[in-house]
């Protein structure tokens, strides 16, 4: 198993619209997502998971709408709205450019050296 | 337009709440299942994987509540489900919540019951302007003996014309009777005569018409202004009736305007006439005169300011030498009667409402404790504090709520009971006036005050405890075998604390209810010198101020009662009549005068002797049973043309004859032209002003040698007074068709309603405190019976290693006998200095009257030993094997 790391607070929205994004999942088929994703990298207390689409379904930036899972069952499916489409890509965008800016200054070594 | 959204977005979102709600499990649980087939398919078996993934999911109830916020439910919606727990959790109990609910709805409706009063009786204001800075001013003489008596015209005139510093302005009126004739029965309306500033004084905006303008004092004009009431029952409120005339004591008057409806509360009469300037310097008796004070002026400096005037003015007529002037605010002067009453209600009922408000902490603790564990472990399995917080406090609200409710249910009625019981008029001290009380009857303030109250009462006595509980370790309440420990543990802790406090308060209403019981019973058992049983009075004014009234010669009236008096005696029904000047009892003005005794030396100058003066006709004594001592009673032969005589009480004989016969002595009156009067009879004192005073030096003239234009009417009759009235107004009519016949009240009417301020203090103490100690009883029943089913365990290790019932039961009564015993021992101490206050209130025994004390020590001590010795019992029949092996 690879090292495991605890994901940013705020990221775990970021995650699930990037894993709704590849196409509609249920809320444990999201967790999977994530963790295959990631590379098995991500660490989150699955439970933690279900507050988050919640909300993102109240924002408006998920829709949710009953179908059968792979294993018919009655199951919740996810899948991203328009807006939701904006947000991850806007989100996406500012990801990267903090992680650019931070690895630049974790680049910086002292002047002149 | 936002509101209508969010309001329906509310409803929607209430519509569908358990529709979502069933989801949101199902999504949840699905994921638990899809992840332990996982689990399971990587070769755990099946409860292993199940629980693993329980465990990788977290705190399951921890995030349904994050999802449920996350949803966006509510504010509202939460409110809702907490407050189904709430019920939920009341009705798991109901003992518990019936015993809570009743216990805080007795505190409620007592309270709110006594506030209704209260604010209707001290609180209201007058429905005047600047009620609050008018003041009566009386005149005394503490050298006469005189505390409070009405000022003349001429001290009114006087200190108008000194343009007082204190006073905006000052207002004189005079009670008095009037005929009304013309139209139906003859009928005596009792009125006011005012000055004419009447309207300005008081700020009054008339419902019909005008009042009086200040000029029309410069003559006499013959206006008036009718009362609403009058204006109602006599011309059915004609609205044309401004302009109109009528017939007062045989004189034409114009209807010039009609009061408010809401002045009846301050003029209890039916119409109101104004004094002319010529009238208001003859005016001496009966009067009384009100001050507006100045914005900003104190009470005290207008009293200071008052009595230099006072003494400018006996330099100008001696006649006023050695009097000051008494100030009393008019809003206190109303109700200084029943003021202690009130407030000793008022502290008793708070004394109610925190013992209730102990036992629903008991309650609510003793639950709290017992819920220990199941917090604990709803703590343990991820429930916020919070939310359980909010749990307990909509439990508590919910409760407090049910108390409320029957609480203001039951203030209603006690409401009606009270207003039934309060009389409407309240006899004033010392003043020549009644006081209207206002009616009484809940409004949206009471509501408020109850409502307040109760949610004050349940929450914070309902939510502490149970907060309590919450900020307690959890391993700690979870590791514990036995669930909580506060109460029992030889009766420490705050279940003991509360005991202890309801014990105090509930022996200082005890007391006081004691005390008052005394009071009153020594009260209606001491005797006002006359027999009141049987008795019917009434008031009879001859007109005289028509020029051709046949009564202006004080003869002629005196004939005309004589005559009245003879056709009244012969009615048939009448076992004896009588007439007095003054009905004893009725706390009119006193008729007191100086006088010298012939056969005695001159006493010092600046000293006199005073007495009551009351005119009666023969048979008086006979007629209201009191004993002739000594001598003879008057007779017709005691009249204009035979010597003058006079009969006194035996106070006064006492007085001034300690070691002599009265019999034979003289009684000069200073007036040079009234001969001295032979004392010819000595009866017995009488209780004039009060039951609660002592009989006053009295002398009786006979009334064909003293006559009077107003004459009340004394009726010894076993008859109702419904059937005896008609006769005696027959009788009467049959001498002067137009005499009307007023104020007819039986004496037990009279003793009614001078007994009523102690008799309302009496009575509801008395039901308070019994409440009090039947909460009180009720609270160390409970704390005892809990800490009891505590300690089954403990009982059972005693009991099996050799401890009999009997000392099982010593301990357990002890112990709350002990809480009683001390809870006693501070409610001594605060008694002693609460009863101080209600001394007013109380006659005949002192307010620290031992034996009281130590009666209800007693009292106190076996019902806390009652309330101990039911679970003691229970205790007892532990059976020590049953006890060890439950646990």
């Amino acid at each position: 198993m690879p090292e495991q790391a605890q994901i940013l607070p705020g990221t775990l929205d970021l995650l699930i619209l990037k894993a709704v994004s590849l196409g509609p999942l249920h809320g444990y088929g999201i967790l999977l997502r994530i963790a295959q994703i990631s590379g098995q990298a991500l660490l989150i207390e699955q439970g933690a998971l279900y507050p988050a689409l919640f909300r993102l379904v109240r924002q408006g930036l998920l829709k949710a709408s009953w179908g059968t899972s792979d294993n018919n069952r009655r199951a919740k499916f996810y899948e991203l709205t328009a807006a939701g489409r904006n947000r991850l890509r806007e989100e996406a965008d500012g990801w990267n450019r903090l992680v650019a800016a931070m690895a630049s200054a974790l680049r910086a070594r002292p002047e002149g050296a | 337009m936002k509101v209508l959204t969010s309001l329906r977005s509310l409803a929607s979102a209430l519509l569908r709440r358990s529709r979502v709600e069933g989801e949101m499990d199902e999504e949840l649980q699905a994921h638990l299942r899809d992840r332990a087939d996982d689990l399971e398919r990587s070769g755990l078996d099946r409860a292993e994987s199940q629980r693993r993934a329980r465990i990788e999911f977290g705190g399951y109830q921890r995030y349904t509540e994050e999802c449920r916020e996350a949803l966006g439910t509510h504010f509202l919606e939460t409110l809702l489900q907490d407050a189904r727990f709430g019920i939920r959790m009341l009705r798991k109990n109901p003992g518990f919540t019936a015993l809570a609910v009743l216990t805080l709805a007795l505190g409620i409706a007592t309270s709110t019951s006594i506030f209704t009063l209260v604010k209707a009786t001290l609180l209201q204001p007058l429905p005047v302007r600047a009620s609050s800075r008018l003041v009566v001013i009386w005149v005394s003489n503490l050298k006469a003996g005189w505390s409070r008596i009405g000022p003349t015209g001429q001290d009114y005139l006087d200190w108008r014309e000194q343009r007082t510093k204190s006073f905006e302005d000052l207002f004189l009126f005079e009670h008095g009777t009037g005929t009304v004739t013309g139209g139906g029965e003859p009928e005596q309306v009792a009125g006011l005569r005012v000055t004419t500033n009447f309207g300005d004084f008081f700020g009054i905006k008339p419902a019909l018409g005008r009042t009086f303008r200040l000029e029309e004092a410069a003559a006499r004009h013959n206006l008036i202004i009718l009362a609403h009431s009058y204006w109602q029952r006599r011309f059915g409120s004609d609205p044309s009736i401004v302009g109109r005339g009528m017939t007062l004591n045989g004189e034409p008057y114009t209807i010039i305007g009609v009061l408010p409806a809401e002045l009846s509360t301050i003029f209890p009469g039916d119409l109101v006439v104004p004094f002319d300037n010529d009238w208001l310097k003859r005016a001496d008796s009966d009067l009384g005169v009100f001050g507006r004070l100045k914005p900003g002026v104190s009470l005290r400096q207008a009293a200071a300011e008052m009595s230099v005037i006072m003494r400018g003015m006996a330099l100008q007529r001696p006649n006023r030498r050695d009097f000051g002037t008494v100030l009393v605010p008019l809003e206190s002067a109303r109700v200084e009667y029943i003021r202690p009453a009130l407030l000793v209600l008022l502290g008793a009922v708070g004394f109610v409402l925190l013992i209730a408000c102990a036992n629903v902490a008991n309650l609510m603790m003793s639950r709290a404790i017992g819920r220990q564990r199941e917090v604990a472990v709803r703590v343990a399995i991820g429930a916020g504090r919070g939310r359980l917080g909010r749990q307990f406090l909509a439990e508590s609200t919910l409760l407090a709520l049910l108390g409320g409710c029957a609480g203001v249910l039951l203030a209603l009625w006690c409401t009606r009971l009270l207003t039934w019981y309060v009389p409407s008029r309240i006899p004033v001290p010392n003043a020549a006036d009644r006081v209207l009380l206002p009616s009484v009857h809940m409004d949206g303030a009471a509501l408020a005050f109850a409502l307040g109250i109760s949610l004050l009462a349940g929450i914070v006595f309902g939510l502490a405890p149970a907060l309590q509980s919450l900020r307690s370790d959890i391993n700690e309440s979870l590791k514990k075998r036995e669930r909580g420990s506060l109460p029992g543990r030889g009766g420490r802790g705050p279940g003991a604390a509360l005991v202890v406090a309801e014990g105090a308060l509930a022996f200082v209403l005890v007391i006081g209810a004691a005390l008052m019981l005394q009071s009153f019973s020594r009260l209606l058992a001491s005797r006002p010198g006359f027999r009141t049983d049987h008795l019917l009075t009434m008031r009879i004014k001859l007109s005289n101020d028509a020029q051709d009234s046949r009564y202006r010669d004080p003869w002629q009236q005196a004939a005309v009662f004589q005559n009245f008096l003879s056709k009244v005696q012969a009615a048939p029904g009448v076992e004896a009549a009588a007439l007095a000047e003054l009905v004893p009892l009725t706390q009119d003005d006193m008729d007191m005068g100086y006088f010298v005794i012939q056969e005695q030396p001159p006493l010092p100058t600046g000293e006199h002797l005073s007495a009551d003066f009351r005119d009666i006709s023969p048979g008086y004594f006979h007629t209201m049973g009191i004993p002739l001592i000594r001598g003879r009673a008057f007779t017709d032969r005691d009249s204009r043309d035979n010597p003058r005589v006079v009969v006194i009480d035996e106070t006064l004989a006492r007085r001034l004859f300690p070691n002599q016969d009265p019999i034979g002595k003289h009684v000069q009156i200073p007036d040079a032209l009234r001969p001295a009067r032979e004392i010819v009879g000595v009866v017995g004192g009488v209780r004039d002003t009060g039951f609660d005073q002592q009989p006053r030096p009295t002398i009786y003239l006979p009334s064909l040698q003293s006559p009077d234009q107003t004459m009340s009417l004394v009726v010894r009759t076993a008859l109702p007074a419904a059937a005896i009235v008609p006769e005696i107004k027959n009788a009467i009519w049959s001498v002067d068709r137009d005499q009307p016949v007023f104020s007819i009240r039986s004496m037990d009417e009279i003793v009614w309603e001078i007994t009523s301020a102690r008799r309302i203090a009496f009575l509801a103490l008395d039901v308070f405190a019994f409440l009090a100690l039947v909460l009180a009883a009720v609270g160390i029943y409970g704390v005892t019976s809990y800490a009891v089913g505590q300690r089954t365990h403990e009982i059972g290790i005693r009991m099996a290693l050799g401890a009999r019932p009997r000392d099982v039961m010593r301990m357990i009564v002890g112990q709350g006998a002990r809480l009683a015993v001390f809870g006693v021992a501070i409610g001594l101490i605060g008694a002693l200095g609460l009863t101080r206050l209600m001394s007013s209130l109380l006659y005949g025994v002192s307010a620290t009257d031992l034996a009281t004390f130590a009666t209800v020590t007693m009292l106190l001590v076996v019902v806390a030993s009652v309330a101990c010795y039911v679970p003691a019992r229970r205790a007892m029949r532990v059976d020590p094997t049953v006890a060890l092996r439950c646990e």
